[in-house]
């Protein structure tokens, strides 16, 4: 074998990635990983124990950063203190012909880094409502065939949560939940009394407890800093970085390499096989083969599809394993056009201590048993309470001593919560590559195409009007209804550029994220999305990552690939 | 050309940002844009305010800021707006932080400020402490009848100083239970068994 040979090759190290690096080494193959950021070790994580006096400007970011990363600065993500886990926008442009936040992280790592670590399961209802529905395309793939890999990455990866039997919101493996506060507790039995509503604690990826495993032994509990984004020395929550790729580095089969692009699958037309990938370094734009049987696509959603579409041969005219037209189409996302906050009268002798890094969960109840709307699907609320802050003078004449008493007193209870949607697959809302514009590495420009629609806007109405209600409802004050722009992507759930289903003609992957007409190449990252629920996505991820890396060894071992 | 001078303030500081970022750069960073981040860095330490490396204001209205900001937040049992550094803060998040608008915005409204002590009889500065309390109170209160989005000079820099003292080490540990690494979250806790508010942000 040379040393440009692996069995294996996984490009991207984000959620997906570090997953099917573990799954795949740990079944013994020797694996070559490939990302095209820089390398980061855990425990390299610079701005981890600054405190607030260590930032610069108060940790908000400067005009200068603001012209640099345009695209993460309209969100409402940016701060000094994460600055670095986001791409630089603008060396590196793609065509909006519809605004769309696309907001990469381009390190070992990826976004698992950033993530906000919510962790919920899609249920039967979502994987069902295509098929019941008539929308797009069935899902290939049942709840109780994902169950068990659900089961498998909820243990690994360690997720926080209650047991609540709610149908639409399967429970999982949870470490101990961590507390609603005494106002989030108020809201969760008014709900439940006025709207027979259910309010949950976030099901988060931080450590309540020690794992039920020794596989991590680099990582500690949650110590309630809240500064996960950050990157946690502590390995208090997951990522690919403080989990899956150490335990991968331990089996001694993967070769890690950052700062290479993968650009293009070979395709071999007499094998009919992919045989690898061209990657250019990022530094100096040298090209380089790199072969093996088994290769996993996980560079996101439109990571992978931009390499697929750039994967262009004689068999596939029009990108790789395309034959079905639908590689770069159904981007989904969730769509999260506001909510709504009010202020809570009384609680004023409690509060709460450590800084949590999760928040109260209201679970979808649209469209969901009787309930019938005038949309089909529906959406979940994410939210908490707290007390008001120091901002809470920043409109306020009061100064001087007076002033500096108030700064001892916390602040009177808010709560607030926004609305995350389903975004139904539209086969308009694509991806595609413009080959008369070069990037700085001299390949395609990307064109991004994707809006919310007619299902969206209706659903929007509820979701304003829902949360108002229930504050109103629970007995809250002064209920303002937030409104806010949204463009797709920035939920940083885009998904669905290379669907799976059971027909080749209207899909690109099969039911184990293989592509139909290239079975050894195997896309497991938010492509293979068939439709997009409203939960944070990240755990199916890995679900279907862990399962499809299964799939690729049993398949190797039998010869087939 | 002299060498420059060792002992100065600015080659100590530039000395220790580099240990820092030796510091980093062996357990942590390695990489161009964890340096550009490194670089990037304003740490409270290196904007002392003193005019002579002013960023924005001019050494008056720097003086004038200053004052203001001490008004809003005075040194009591705990440190005031100028202990923390406040002043230079201000200046150096008015330079980076803000778009031209926003900065003619202020320098304008500096002026007026200014303009209407003297239009009301004296220099803000040359006023008694009472009197400048004053004249900063009817402002802010003037301010805060009338529409202030975009935000007015005097609430800009309310704003700008409650940021900058709160980010600062003595704003923070003097005022508030500052607890780095709290190890537990406890949802409903009764304030009777607080010392002080505990730093949330």
């Amino acid at each position: 074998m040379d040393t440009n040979s692996f069995d294996a090759i996984v490009v991207g190290t984000g959620m997906s990635g570090g997953w099917a690096a573990k799954e795949l080494t740990e079944k013994g193959l020797k694996t070559l990983v490939l990302d095209r950021g820089r390398m980061v070790r855990h425990g390299e994580y610079p701005t981890a124990t600054k405190d607030p006096w260590d930032l610069p400007y108060g940790n908000r970011i400067t005009q200068e950063t603001r012209r640099r990363k345009p695209i993460w600065s309209r969100t409402n993500y940016p701060t000094p203190a994460n600055e670095h886990w986001f791409v630089e926008d603008a060396e590196n442009p793609y065509v909006e012909e519809q605004p769309f936040d696309w907001l990469r992280g381009w390190h070992v790592g990826g976004r698992s880094l950033m993530w906000a670590r919510q962790s919920y399961r899609f249920g039967p209802l979502d994987f069902g409502a295509n098929a019941k529905e008539g929308v797009a395309i069935p899902w290939p793939v049942s709840y109780e065939e994902i169950a068990p890999w659900y089961d498998y990455a909820e243990t690994f990866a360690g997720i926080s949560g209650s047991v609540e039997g709610l149908p639409q919101l399967p429970d999982g493996k949870f470490l101990p939940p961590m507390d609603l506060n005494c106002v989030e507790i108020d809201f969760q039995k008014r709900l439940a009394e006025k709207l027979d509503r259910k309010l949950i604690i976030g099901r988060c990826a931080n450590l309540t407890a020690p794992l039920t495993h020794k596989e991590s032994p680099q990582r500690g509990t949650c110590q309630y800093r809240n500064m996960c984004i950050r990157g946690c020395p502590f390995g208090g929550y997951f990522s690919s970085v403080s989990a899956t790729l150490p335990s991968a580095e331990r089996t001694g089969n993967m070769t890690l390499l950052p700062d290479k692009i993968v650009y293009e699958l070979i395709y071999d037309n007499d094998k009919g096989k992919a045989t690898g990938v061209r990657v250019l370094d990022a530094h100096t734009g040298a090209q380089t083969d790199y072969f093996a049987k088994v290769i996993f696509m996980c560079a996101s959603a439109i990571g992978s599809a931009f390499i697929m579409m750039n994967s262009v041969s004689t068999r596939f005219p029009n990108g790789f394993g395309n034959d079905s037209g639908e590689l770069g189409h159904n981007i989904m996302d969730h769509n999260k056009p506001g909510g709504s906050n009010a202020s809570v009268e009384g609680y004023l002798d409690v509060a709460y201590t450590g800084r949590r890094a999760n928040g109260f969960y209201i679970p979808r109840y649209r469209n969901v048993g009787k309930d019938k709307r005038d949309y089909l699907r529906g959406f979940g609320y994410q939210g908490r309470a707290s007390r008001a802050g120091v901002g809470r003078f920043n409109d306020s004449a009061l100064m001087g001593a007076e002033l500096k008493k108030a700064f001892t007193e916390p602040g009177p209870w808010n709560i607030g919560m926004t609305a995350f949607a389903e975004i139904l697959p539209y086969h308009e809302n694509h991806a595609r590559l413009d080959r008369s514009k070069k990037d700085k590495y001299g390949l395609p420009m990307l064109v991004l195409n994707a809006v919310v629609r007619d299902n969206e806007r209706r659903m929007e109405v509820d979701m304003r009007n829902d949360a108002a209600e229930m504050l109103e409802a629970a007995g809250y004050k002064d209920i303002r209804v937030s409104s806010d722009s949204y463009n797709v992507g920035n939920s940083i759930h885009e998904m669905g550029t290379a669907r799976m289903g059971a027909d080749p003609k209207k899909s690109v992957l099969n039911k184990y994220n293989q592509v139909h007409a290239c079975k050894n190449v195997f896309v497991t990252d938010g492509s293979f999305m068939v439709s997009s629920g409203c939960q944070n996505p990240s755990l199916t991820y890995m679900a279907f990552t862990a399962r499809a890396a299964n799939h690729a060894v049993e398949e190797l071992k039998k010869g087939n690939l | 050309m002299n060498s420059p001078d060792e002992s100065s303030p600015e080659v100590i500081q530039r000395r220790a940002l580099l240990k820092r970022a030796a510091w980093l750069l062996g357990g942590a960073v390695s990489t161009p844009a964890a340096l550009a981040f490194l670089q990037g860095c304003s740490r409270r330490e290196e904007t002392a305010g003193t005019p002579a490396n002013l960023r924005f204001l001019d050494a008056a209205g720097l003086a004038l800021v200053a004052a203001i900001a001490e008004i809003m937040i005075p040194k009591t049992e705990t440190s005031g707006a100028k202990d923390a550094g406040v002043p230079a803060f201000i200046d150096s998040a008015l330079d980076a932080l803000y778009a031209k608008p926003d900065q003619q915005r202020f320098k304008a409204g500096l002026a007026e400020f200014e303009a209407a002590a003297r239009a009301s009889g004296k220099p803000f500065l040359d006023r008694d402490a009472v009197a400048q309390a004053d004249f900063v109170r009817g402002s802010l209160e003037a301010a805060l009848s009338a529409d202030h989005d975009p935000k007015p000079f005097i609430l800009m820099t309310r704003e700008l100083a409650l940021l900058g003292y709160f980010t600062s080490k003595v704003g923070i540990t003097e005022n508030m239970e500052y607890v780095p690494v709290p190890t537990a979250f406890h949802g409903c806790v009764p304030l009777s068994k607080m010392n002080k508010p505990v730093y949330w942000e």
